[in-house]
């Protein structure tokens, strides 16, 4: 319905520019509290991958560490990146960087009970982080990323912590991790970017901001799933291009809430919830098999499964 | 002496939908030549003075029952009174902008994103003496139509007629897909989506936009403003920025496609 009535609207206005450069008063320029300023390594630069066959290897390396789903889809089961926690594609100090874990193995870790090799923690991430499968010893996405972490690496001394290695340690809370208060960091600190139901966000097809529980994010058994670790990580990184921001207290509280929600199961799942907390999770920094809201957390009724690849990447192994 | 244009408006058909034919004509009113982004020095908005004199021949009024509907291209197109002229006159029919002067691009924002800012000039919590006075003249339901109306718009393609040298559009590519680990910059995709498309409510599509417009934003939070509210995340970045970065990633974002997909599962967050 078209009525053509023409209504000349004149206006004239003037606003000269000296109010303009007013605009701001020049403060001084804001600074992301620094959490990892100490003098840490500083891994070689991108350009610095050589040429050949071991540069090639290299470069496939960094690929499956930002875009495992893709390059390594056989072995993926959950929507993450390696580089989504181990942020700056592993060079990060500070984010459990690949230079400080190549030069750290092999090792023994009280979490299988034996000295693993640098593969074998790979193989770790995959399974437990990755809520995957783990590549067999040899296959040539850990021959990759061994590659990748090697160049990393390069001008360390090996066997020696690294500065810079792991997350840096947080000093306890002074009240004890509670998660109602962690649901209000969370709310006024982290679902603008991970969602209020902590699902992340996507644009343009690709995940921007990465799950942080539900079916599509680390299962039970997974480093990030342990408060203390969760705590370490979110302090030193979290919200991101602020890390340091959070107060220690608010670090431990949100790190609570964040693994007190549903996420897949654990993969050394016994049959019995109670069981695999008394095998795996006896301890005060695990929530699997506490009750929250009435429910039990890793109960097979409410749980998504452990190892969700794909089925058409894992009949295809090494893609 | 560089002007924000104003477009002229003839022969507007019923905005109660939204092909409207429109002669719109950029009429630089202070000087003939075109503003050259390299005039630009420092902090600049492309903006020496605004003098707006026009004239809209808007269209006449609307059937009440077509009101509810079609208040937001109402007031993009004919503005909300008689002395606050149309959005469009700014920010184009189109709602493209006028990326040499630094008037940003509106279509295709995510609508709670342009209403949050509208609240913010109209409050002053993000102080514009441009914008204030239109977004003031709205209602809180007139922010969120008008944001709507642009937000739903067809994303315009891409105009970027000035070419920028290759080294500095590589700088560009460099810090806004990888960031900069020198000075813990983290990429501008991090938060903006892959090539800078926006994540839906939580930062703006930054592909295509003004690059005279992204680079003012960015001095602005460098020199410690926080624009507004939701400010402080981009104060973060901007101080890892020096004025050659903030040339080389602004210039680098304008000359993005604009066009590829929107922001998907997110969008209505
Ligand atoms: C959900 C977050 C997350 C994801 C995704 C993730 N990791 Fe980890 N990773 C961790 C945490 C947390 C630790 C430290 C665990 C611990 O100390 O028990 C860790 C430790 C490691 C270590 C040992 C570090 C050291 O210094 O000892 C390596 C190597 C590693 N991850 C590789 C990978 C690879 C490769 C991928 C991708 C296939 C990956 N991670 C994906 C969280 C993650
Ligand atoms: C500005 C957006 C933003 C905010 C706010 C934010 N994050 Fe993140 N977060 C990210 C991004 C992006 C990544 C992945 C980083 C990468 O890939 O480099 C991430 C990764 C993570 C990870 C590891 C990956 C995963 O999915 O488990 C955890 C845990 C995490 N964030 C927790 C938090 C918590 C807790 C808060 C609030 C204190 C928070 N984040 C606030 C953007 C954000
Ligand atoms: C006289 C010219 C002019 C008119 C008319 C005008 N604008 Fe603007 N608008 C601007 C300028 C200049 C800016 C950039 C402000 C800044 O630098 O912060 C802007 C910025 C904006 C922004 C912020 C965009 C972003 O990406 O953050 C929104 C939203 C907006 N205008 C909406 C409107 C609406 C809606 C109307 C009509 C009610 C309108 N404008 C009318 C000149 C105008
Ligand atoms: C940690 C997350 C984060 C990162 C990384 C980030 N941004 Fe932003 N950006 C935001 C948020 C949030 C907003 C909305 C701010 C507001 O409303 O005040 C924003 C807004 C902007 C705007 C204003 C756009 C408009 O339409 O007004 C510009 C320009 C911008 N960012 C540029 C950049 C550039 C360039 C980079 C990389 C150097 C970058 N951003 C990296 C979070 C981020």
């Amino acid at each position: 319905m078209t009525i053509r009535t023409s209504v000349p609207v004149a206006f004239a206005s003037l606003v000269a520019l000296g109010s303009l450069t007013d605009w701001t008063a020049h403060l001084p320029a804001a600074h992301a509290a620094e959490a990892n300023d100490k003098a840490a390594f500083v891994p070689p630069p991108e350009s610095a991958i050589p040429q050949g066959k071991f540069g090639d290897e290299v470069r496939l390396g960094e690929k499956i560490f930002r875009e495992p789903g893709m390059h390594a889809a056989a072995y993926v089961g959950n929507d993450l990146r390696c580089s989504n926690c181990h942020l700056d594609a592993g060079r990060l100090a500070g984010s459990a960087p690949m230079w400080g874990a190549y030069v750290s193995y092999p090792a023994y870790r009280s979490k299988n009970g034996h000295v693993n090799s640098f593969e074998e923690r790979l193989q770790g991430c995959f399974r437990f982080s990755m809520n995957g499968k783990a590549p067999p010893l040899g296959d040539p996405v850990l021959v990759a990323l061994e590659s990748y972490s090697f160049f990393l690496a390069k001008g360390l001394p090996i066997d020696e912590a690294p500065p810079g290695r792991g997350f840096p340690a947080l000093p306890k809370p002074d009240t004890k991790p509670d998660y109602n208060r962690g649901a209000q960091v969370y709310a006024d600190h982290c679902a603008a970017c991970h969602g209020g139901d902590g699902l992340g966000q996507s644009a343009d097809g690709k995940i921007v901001f990465p799950p942080l529980w539900g079916p599509r994010s680390y299962n039970w058994g997974a480093g990030m799933g342990s408060i203390k670790n969760a705590a370490e990580f979110i302090h030193a990184n979290m919200p991101l291009g602020m890390g340091g921001s959070l107060t220690p207290q608010q670090a431990w509280d949100v790190a609570t809430y964040v693994d007190s929600q549903v996420r897949p199961q654990d993969p050394r799942f016994t049959g019995n919830v109670a069981e695999t907390r008394a095998k795996f999770h006896d301890n005060p920094n695990s929530m699997y098999g506490q009750t929250i809201d009435g429910a039990v957390l890793g109960d097979p009724a409410v749980t998504p499964p452990a190892g969700t690849v794909p089925e058409a990447a894992a009949s295809e192994p090494g893609k | 002496m560089n002007t924000i244009r104003i477009i002229r408006m003839d022969t507007v058909q019923s905005p109660a939908h939204s092909r409207v034919m429109m002669q719109s004509e950029a009429t630089d009113l202070s000087a003939r030549n075109r503003p050259q982004r390299a005039v630009r020095a420092g902090r600049l908005i492309a903006v020496r003075s605004l003098l707006c004199v026009f004239a809209i021949q808007a269209a006449g009024p609307v059937r009440a029952d077509d009101k509810a509907a079609s208040l937001g291209p109402t007031i993009a197109m004919q503005g909300s009174s008689r002395d606050r002229p149309a959005c469009a006159a700014c920010h184009g029919v189109d709602g493209a902008g006028q990326p040499d002067v630094g008037i940003p691009r509106l279509a295709g924002l995510h609508a709670s994103y342009i209403a949050d800012q509208l609240g913010y000039f109209a409050s002053g919590k993000r102080r514009n003496p441009i914008m204030a006075p239109y977004a003031e003249a709205l209602t809180p339901d007139q922010r969120r139509a008008v944001a709507d109306y642009f937000a739903g718009l067809p994303i315009p393609s891409h105009v970027d007629a000035v070419p920028a040298p290759p080294a500095q559009l590589e700088r560009g590519r460099a810090l806004f897909q990888r960031g900069d680990a020198q000075t813990k910059l983290i990429a501008c995709t991090q938060c903006h989506g892959p090539n800078g498309v926006g994540v839906g409510s939580f930062t703006p599509r930054l592909a295509g936009q003004s690059g005279p417009y992204i680079s003012d934003q960015l001095h602005r939070w460098r020199d410690g403003d926080p624009r507004d509210p939701r400010g402080s995340y981009m104060q973060a970045i901007a101080a890892r920025l020096s004025p050659e970065d903030i040339e080389a990633v602004a210039t680098y974002a304008a000359s993005l496609d604009p066009k590829p997909g929107r922001s998907q599962r997110s969008a209505d967050r």
